[in-house]
């Protein structure tokens, strides 16, 4: 199974106590790329992930990192940041990453160099030998993040990395997480703000209900939904919503309406013509966000059938 | 293969380096000073006993009631210059060496010795700690005998009196067996002051959430075993530490050397003691174990609390088992606690103090550590199912939880 996949996972699922936790996901996630699994609370996101990397035993589906089937046994090459932040609260930060280290298979007096660089490109050198009790909660967030790194993994996954974090913190860990594609890694994670996936995914899936609801680039994603015109007249008139689609909502100076069919030049001509004017238009694609709540909410609708 | 064993070290050199770098570990280590401060109270009220027993030893001069006047007659004298313990003159009873053999097992005080037999004929019994109470009484009886007539030449001997060493009832046996008793003392007395701590091993681990980080990055069966090693990291250093103290301390009474030298076990000295450094380690590892994989699957300190009874009582349980073992070497029950996997440690600890064999120790060995394998594997495997994966239950897990709530 030579190919280029980092993970391949195929109908995974996941029963608790006869709810189907996850229910028949696949993935495909190809090397060297930033991978998004997008998905709701609850959605299963957290038990498809520990399924990928063999916490779990899949009650159905079969799963591959780097081509093994056992995901344990090429657990030297992954890095793991569970949503359920944990460190041991009397180690101190460099000891903290020089362990996760060590239980990657790094050796510790290494580990204890490389966290020593981490931490300081992380500014966080100051603190490398406080103690993990002594840290903020976002602070130790990262301490953990550098540990799951440290070992220099091919394939990091990290749940959720995001929540907890100000925006500062936010704003370096997407620089990191894009710093650790350069070195060559593939990057799966998990999360519900639509932002970072928008700014950093390179391919997403979106989990809503156990199931696998979209699979594709960001682009895609959005291009479910019809683009969306904002126009603002130049002069607003009593007739003018008459001349605009049946959807047209008054936004702000102007009106909001999905792009029509035949597009927005006949729109313009009646409204031109009727001497209103144009002041602003602007067609755009609606976000990951809209994309997002729509494919959830068309998921919800069809679980409720 | 080596990886496991790498990363079941990792967690090993953890735990051990977290438990130790602690003042905590202070008070633990030096805890037995307080025990022993309370021992040496104790001792004082102990000696005072054990010379009131002094007191209570006798000698005892199996004598006709004819003789008796002249034989007080030459204790009062004698015991001028000497200080024996107390004579006692009993009449005969016809029974000869009979009676004095049941003199022995006189329930007050300490037979040093008994003489029987017409006085120029003289027999000695010498229960051990008389040899100069043997002496007394023959001087006794010549003394006595030279009151009744004159003109003994200055060399002469009238009496000669034979002292024969008195049986106990196969002492040597049952020293062995106190020896084999005391082993499965020891082996049980260090399990139940260290291993109990695995209850709550994986409770700092569950608490703070590093247990996802472990579970993903290392097969719980090492985790187990990893800290089951670290722990006995620390009770090692704890039994080394009061070890050398207790060796020290020995050297400076040259008498307990002695009654060890004594009472050797049938094994052999060297091979005792290595068995049992082996059998406590494999007690350590397998009643820790146990109690890891019955600690991991309690989701509150207040239930690993409640554990701490339900624990300590298997372990009198076991302790009872193989002290019964030790005293009935070679019987059914004895056999069935040298087999009974969370017993044989004790038992067998015990075994070599009766039984000259080594195949049995390797048989139990390899036994013993099959079973450490398997409980670890089993609680294991009850971790992985009952605390990382339901989601039902009305137990509150901590990943279930997660689980179903979360996703």
């Amino acid at each position: 199974m030579g190919d280029d996949l980092a993970v391949r996972a195929t109908g995974l699922s996941k029963l608790f106590g006869g709810r189907r936790a996850v229910d028949g996901v696949d993935l495909e996630v190809p090397m060297g790329m930033i991978y998004g699994v997008l998905g709701p609370n609850g959605a299963g996101k957290t038990t498809t992930l520990r399924m990928l990397l063999g916490i779990l035993e899949p009650d159905r589906g079969s799963r591959m990192i780097f081509g093994n089937p056992n995901p344990r046994a090429v657990g030297d090459r992954i890095g793991y940041l569970p949503e359920e932040r944990g460190l041991y609260p009397a180690m101190k930060c460099r000891e903290a990453i020089a362990f996760m280290g060590a239980l990657r298979g790094l050796d510790w007096q290494e580990g204890r160099k490389r966290a020593g660089d981490l931490l300081e490109s992380a500014r966080l050198g100051h603190a490398t030998d406080d103690k993990i009790r002594k840290l903020s909660k976002g602070m130790a967030q990262l301490v953990q993040l550098l540990g799951s790194i440290v070992h220099k993994p091919d394939l990091i996954v990290l749940d959720e990395p995001f929540s907890g974090l100000d925006p500062v913190n936010q704003e370096r860990l997407e620089a990191l997480i894009r710093s650790e594609q350069a070195r060559g890694a593939t990057i799966l994670f998990s999360t519900h703000v639509m932002a970072h996936a928008e700014r950093l995914c390179d391919r997403l899936a979106i989990i809503a209900g156990g199931k696998r609801r979209f699979e594709g680039t960001v682009a895609e994603a959005r291009a479910e939904l019809p683009m969306h015109a904002l126009y603002v007249p130049r002069s607003d008139g009593p007739g003018l919503s008459a001349l605009l689609p049946a959807d047209a909502a008054p936004a702000g100076e102007g009106w909001r309406f999905l792009l029509p069919e035949d597009g927005i030049e006949p729109v313009l001509q009646r409204v031109m013509a009727a001497g209103h004017g144009i002041a602003g238009l602007s067609l755009e694609r609606p976000g990951l966000h809209d994309a997002f709540v729509r494919i959830v909410g068309k998921a919800a609708m069809g679980d409720m059938e | 293969m080596k990886r496991l064993v790498r990363q079941t070290l990792v967690i090993a050199r953890r735990d051990f380096i977290a438990t130790v770098a602690t003042p905590t570990f202070l008070l633990f280590l030096l805890a037995p000073f307080f025990m022993i401060a309370f021992g040496v109270v104790g001792s004082l009220g102990a000696s005072q006993l054990a010379s009131g027993a002094a007191d209570k030893a006798v000698i005892l001069f199996i004598a006709d009631p004819r003789d008796a006047p002249a034989i007080m007659g030459a204790d009062a004298e004698l015991r001028k210059s000497f200080s024996p313990a107390k004579l006692v003159v009993v009449a005969p009873d016809g029974r000869g060496a009979a009676q004095a053999r049941d003199l022995f097992g006189r329930e007050e005080g300490d037979v040093y010795a008994v003489a029987f037999g017409p006085l120029d004929r003289l027999t000695v019994l010498n229960g051990g700690k008389g040899e100069r109470a043997a002496a007394y009484l023959t001087e006794l009886a010549e003394r006595a005998l030279r009151a009744g007539r004159a003109g003994v030449a200055p060399g002469e001997r009238l009496s000669r009196a034979t002292v024969i060493p008195f049986q106990r009832a196969a002492p040597s046996q049952s020293g062995r067996q106190g020896i084999g008793y005391a082993a499965v003392f020891v082996v049980f007395f260090l399990t139940l002051l260290l291993a109990g701590q695995a209850v709550g091993m994986l409770a700092e681990e569950k608490s703070n959430k590093v247990i996802e980080i472990l579970a993903a990055a290392v097969p719980l069966e090492s985790v187990f075993l990893g800290k089951l090693i670290g722990m006995f990291g620390v009770a090692l250093l704890f039994v080394c530490f009061w070890g050398v103290l207790a060796t020290q301390g020995l050297s400076l009474m040259p008498s307990h050397g002695m009654t060890l030298a004594n009472t050797r076990p049938a094994i052999g000295l060297v091979p005792f003691f290595l068995f049992g450094a082996a059998y406590f380690t494999m007690a350590y590892l397998l009643l820790g174990a146990v109690f890891l994989g019955v600690g991991a699957q309690a989701s509150t300190v207040r239930e690993i609390q409640m554990l701490s009874l339900p624990i300590t009582i298997f372990q009198v349980a076991m302790f009872g088992l193989s002290s019964t073992a030790a005293s009935q070497p070679g019987t059914t029950i004895a056999l069935f606690a040298e087999i009974f996997p969370f017993s044989s440690p004790f038992a067998m600890a015990g075994h070599g103090a009766t039984d000259p064999r080594i195949w049995p120790h390797a048989l139990a060995l390899v036994w013993q550590l099959f079973w450490v394998a398997l409980t670890i594997t089993v609680a294991a495997r009850m971790f992985r199912r009952g605390v990382l994966k339901s989601g039902s239950g009305g137990m509150k897990r901590l990943f279930g939880r997660k689980g179903t709530a979360e996703g």
